[in-house]
């Protein structure tokens, strides 16, 4: 039988680094989302075990200073778009708070390390979602336009169309199909 | 069953018959009634001269015997003898001539006692004769008695006059009354006969010319049926249930090659004539006409003597069985013209459909297999560009300008011809789509080049209907890039896009159409528009009315239009207006 | 943009394009593995040996002698081995049905070989990045569609 499932990423992620944490016997502290304080001292040996077990949950300790504000922005972000998040002030604002940081500096790292742009990001992100939407079947593409903030449908059907190349009605067409055939 | 004119002919006969029959009766009544009263008259007449005859007699005999008295000569007793016996005789005649049981019967008696007296007198009077006197007082005595009977006699006879006179009359007023009114009855009926007769003539002759008339149309049209079973190569035969027996018309023979009832009717005859292989399944049909009355069509070949061979078709159901009589009537109709026309026409199909097949193949094959080499050229051109720019002459690079501009349009025109052939397609699925969607994908395609001209586009709402959208779709993608190619400097394009449903015939160039209704789609333009007279050129492949270095264009798109249009049964119309802009009607046909 | 390297693979029988292809990424200084293969056969026999490594991103030309790419990619899905891997198809042109059914199957990207070598390697550059954002941003690679 068939389940369609919704992740709440974050749940999710710290469900497997809690049992991970656990597994390997590490006392912790989680400071933020994706930041945890291990409260003991552990070898070099240790770690190098921790590290790679949690690889292969797609886990990843970030070592550069830069890309853990990358990491950061980027998960901000995500979480805004895939929580469905209302936020009444601009992105910029938003992550400028969050992160506690100027938003040009925010920007200028991010296109430096990423060669993309802040807004190309959240572009991206959007349209990840709206394809997860689509797949579920459940909104229409107006009510998807209308939940992730754009100005109209059309507008929404243009970034598609930009981002992915392919229209959101061709997108559903060929997940419907891939479907039919599984 | 007799029909209602020979139920009135029967009537009018029968009628007739009755009236003369009456008539008769009436007539032989009324002789009867005739030589009755004339007998009665007789009879009248005679007793009345007997009446007059007795007292002639009488008379005679008194004068007998008065001569006698006188003479005493027996010369007078002969006449007064003679007499007596007459009256006698009289008397006797009397007797039969009345009625017996009338007053008469008594009068006669009177009468017949009152001349025994006057006879008696007579003889007393003979006995007193005495030859000296002539006259004694005894006889002059009877003389009186004798004149007085005399006068009783008279009076008597006088009576029975009267009263035979009264009875006269009385039965002839009776007679009268008998038969006053035959003649009357008689004229009329004789009249009633005549009008009888006469209408019955009337009637008759109407019928009889009513008769010939729809014989001589049922000759006309049976000479007719032949005539048509020949033209049109048909035939008639009729099977009679009960008697198992067939009838063909003339044709039938003749579509078997032979001559008309040039021989029996019959199954086994009609057999020999056909084909061995359909010979069975013929049969079977045959036997199940016979058992439930029908003959669904059954096609069949038969052999002519000559060998040619032709293809029958055979139908049959059960007549009306208004007399009684089952009959089943059956058609044969030669169809082999029909047959080889098919088989020509699917043979020409198919080579049509295998020439198109190819062509679509080489069209597609030739457009994609030129891509590729095209591609390489364009890409090392932009490779030479960027790494050896520095390397080549200013002249050089001019050359290579022209070389990417002109591979450019040819690649345009490759990619057009790939369209163009694809809409070629024969296996293509037509399903229910809303139009409207078909229209914002088209219009999604295009958002750059609208947003770039700050286009406007204003639609009405479009029907759902049975179309191959991809190509749809590509109709529209068209239309409108070339309603925004073809735009004024400066104008921003407004294209109007409507609908309606119109009646084919309504519209000159799908009036027609099997159809009966047709979707109207216009695309309205406010561009450069076109000269009227071109409104038929610019479908044409390859067609274009602006050089290249104006509008960059290879003239296929309107043509792929066309195609699209008209792989769904539709036309395409064109109106232009210089400087005004341009109109294109889409007319696509459906069921309501 | 990655530190790591990509593994890259190319399915072509052209051999222009094969050249194009290489100098391409050459040019964008991405830290790339690319193994270059003439046909259908030649790319499978490489992916079903367990001993080479899966390519992050495979290429595909769709018309290829002895095995096209499209039953190289029904191959491909058909096996729980590839199931990471990308798959773009790298072609001439095609229908709109066409395409849309290359996705069907389990295509990722579609390509349609430009004529320009700058435009080339904008696009090699974007399928590159953008495969790299679904594996780093943990983004379903089931929704990894891209059409350019």
């Amino acid at each position: 039988m068939k389940l369609l499932l919704k992740f709440d990423f974050t749940k999710v992620c710290n469900a497997v680094l809690e049992q991970r944490l656990e597994a390997h016997q590490l006392k912790y502290q989680q400071t933020a989302f994706g930041e945890i304080e291990l409260l003991d001292k552990v070898s070099e040996e240790k770690l190098d075990t921790f590290y790679n077990d949690i690889n292969d949950f797609g886990i990843d300790v970030v070592k550069d200073p830069k890309k853990i504000v990358i990491q950061k922005i980027k998960d901000v972000i995500v979480d805004m778009v895939f929580n469905e998040k209302d936020i009444n002030v601009k992105t910029s604002v938003y992550l400028a708070e969050k992160l506690n940081e100027n938003y040009s500096y925010l920007s200028n790292l991010f296109s430096e390390v990423t060669y993309t742009s802040i807004e190309n990001f959240i572009i991206l992100q959007k349209i990840e979602y709206t394809k997860i939407l689509l797949t579920k079947e459940e909104l229409s593409l107006t009510e998807i336009a209308f939940k992730l903030n754009y100005s109209s449908v059309a507008h929404l059907s243009r970034q598609f169309k930009n981002t992915t190349g392919i229209t959101p009605s061709a997108f559903q067409r060929i997940i419907a199909k891939r479907k039919q055939i599984n | 069953m007799p029909t209602p004119s020979s139920r009135y002919l029967r009537t009018a006969f029968v009628a007739g018959l009755f009236v003369i029959l009456c008539i008769g009766g009436y007539t032989y009544q009324h002789i009867n009634e005739l030589s009755k009263a004339s007998k009665v008259v007789k009879d009248n007449y005679s007793l009345r001269s007997e009446l007059e005859l007795v007292i002639s007699n009488l008379k005679d005999a008194e004068i007998g015997h008065r001569g006698y008295l006188l003479t005493h000569d027996s010369l007078f007793l002969a006449p007064y003898e003679e007499s007596l016996q007459k009256i006698s005789n009289n008397l006797v005649n009397l007797d039969t001539l009345i009625v017996p049981n009338s007053e008469q019967v008594d009068k006669l008696k009177d009468l017949n006692n009152d001349i025994q007296k006057r006879f008696k007198n007579f003889s007393n009077s003979f006995a007193r004769v005495k030859d000296s006197e002539v006259l004694t007082k005894d006889l002059l005595y009877l003389l009186h008695e004798g004149e007085i009977q005399m006068d009783t006699i008279r009076s008597d006879i006088s009576e029975m006059l009267d009263l035979e006179q009264r009875l006269l009359v009385q039965n002839q007023e009776i007679s009268q009354g008998k038969i006053g009114l035959t003649p009357l009855l008689f004229y009329g009926l004789l009249i009633l006969t005549l009008v009888i007769l006469l209408l019955a003539y009337i009637k008759m002759t109407t019928d009889l010319k009513a008769l010939k008339e729809s014989n001589t149309e049922l000759e006309i049209s049976e000479k007719l049926t032949k005539q048509s079973e020949i033209v049109s190569n048909t035939s008639t035969w009729v099977w009679y249930m009960e008697e198992n027996e067939f009838e063909f018309s003339d044709n039938l023979y003749r579509l078997l090659g032979e001559e008309p009832h040039s021989f029996e009717p019959t199954l086994i005859n009609f057999y020999k004539f056909v084909h061995e292989e359909d010979l069975t399944n013929l049969g079977h049909r045959v036997n199940l006409m016979m058992k439930e009355g029908e003959l669904p069509f059954t096609s069949f070949r038969v052999v002519h003597k000559d060998g040619t061979i032709k293809h029958l078709k055979a139908y049959s159901k059960l007549m009306d069985e208004t007399d009684g009589e089952k009959k089943i009537f059956g058609v044969t109709v030669d169809a082999t013209n029909e047959v080889e026309n098919y088989r020509i026409i699917e043979q020409r199909n198919q080579e049509l459909e295998r020439t198109n097949k190819e062509l679509s193949a080489f069209n597609y094959v030739a457009s994609h297999d030129l891509q590729e080499p095209l591609r390489k050229i364009q890409t090392f051109m932009s490779r030479l560009e960027a790494k050896e720019k520095d390397h080549i002459s200013e002249s050089g690079q001019i050359y290579i300008q022209r070389m990417k501009s002109a591979s450019a349009r040819m690649r345009m025109l490759i990619e057009d011809l790939l369209q163009y052939s694809r809409t070629n397609t024969s296996e293509k699925e037509y399903l229910k789509t809303n139009m409207n969607l078909l229209l914002e994908h088209a219009k999604t395609e295009l958002i750059d080049s609208i947003e770039e001209k700050r286009a406007k586009i204003i639609c009405d709402d479009l029907p759902t209907m049975e179309v191959i959208s991809f190509q749809i779709q590509q109709l529209f993608i068209n239309i409108i890039s070339n309603s925004l190619k073809y735009s004024k400097e400066d104008v921003p394009p407004v294209i109007e896009i409507t609908h309606e449903e119109v009646l084919s015939r309504d519209v000159k160039q799908i009036k027609n159409s099997l159809y009966k209704y047709h979707h109207k789609i216009t695309f309205k333009d406010n561009g450069i528009g076109f000269e009227q007279p071109y409104a038929e050129k610019i479908f044409l492949l390859f067609n274009r009315l602006h050089g290249k270095s104006e509008y960059s264009g290879t003239g296929i798109g309107l043509a792929i239009c066309k195609k699209i249009v008209e792989n769904h049964k539709g036309v395409i119309v064109a109106e232009g207006e210089p400087n005004k802009g341009a109109t294109f009607n889409i007319y696509l046909p459906f069921l309501k | 943009m990655n530190s790591d390297y990509i593994n890259l693979a190319l399915a072509d029988d052209d051999e222009d394009d094969r050249l194009f292809f290489t100098e391409a990424f050459e040019e964008l200084k991405v830290r790339s593995n690319v193994s270059l293969f003439k046909d259908g056969i030649e790319l499978m026999n490489y992916l079903d040996d367990s001993n080479n490594a899966i390519p992050n991103l495979l290429f595909l030309d769709l018309n290829m002698p002895k095995k096209s790419g499209l039953e190289c990619l029904k191959e491909i899905k058909a096996s729980q081995r590839f199931k990471d891997m990308a798959i773009a198809i790298y072609s001439t042109s095609a229908s709109e049905e066409d395409i849309e059914n290359t996705f069907v199957i389990g295509a990722n990207v579609y390509i349609k070989k430009p004529n320009d070598f700058e435009k080339l390697k904008k696009v090699l550059s974007e399928v590159v990045t953008t495969n790299w954002q679904y594996h780093t941003s943990g983004l379903n690679k089931e929704n990894f569609l891209l059409r350019l």
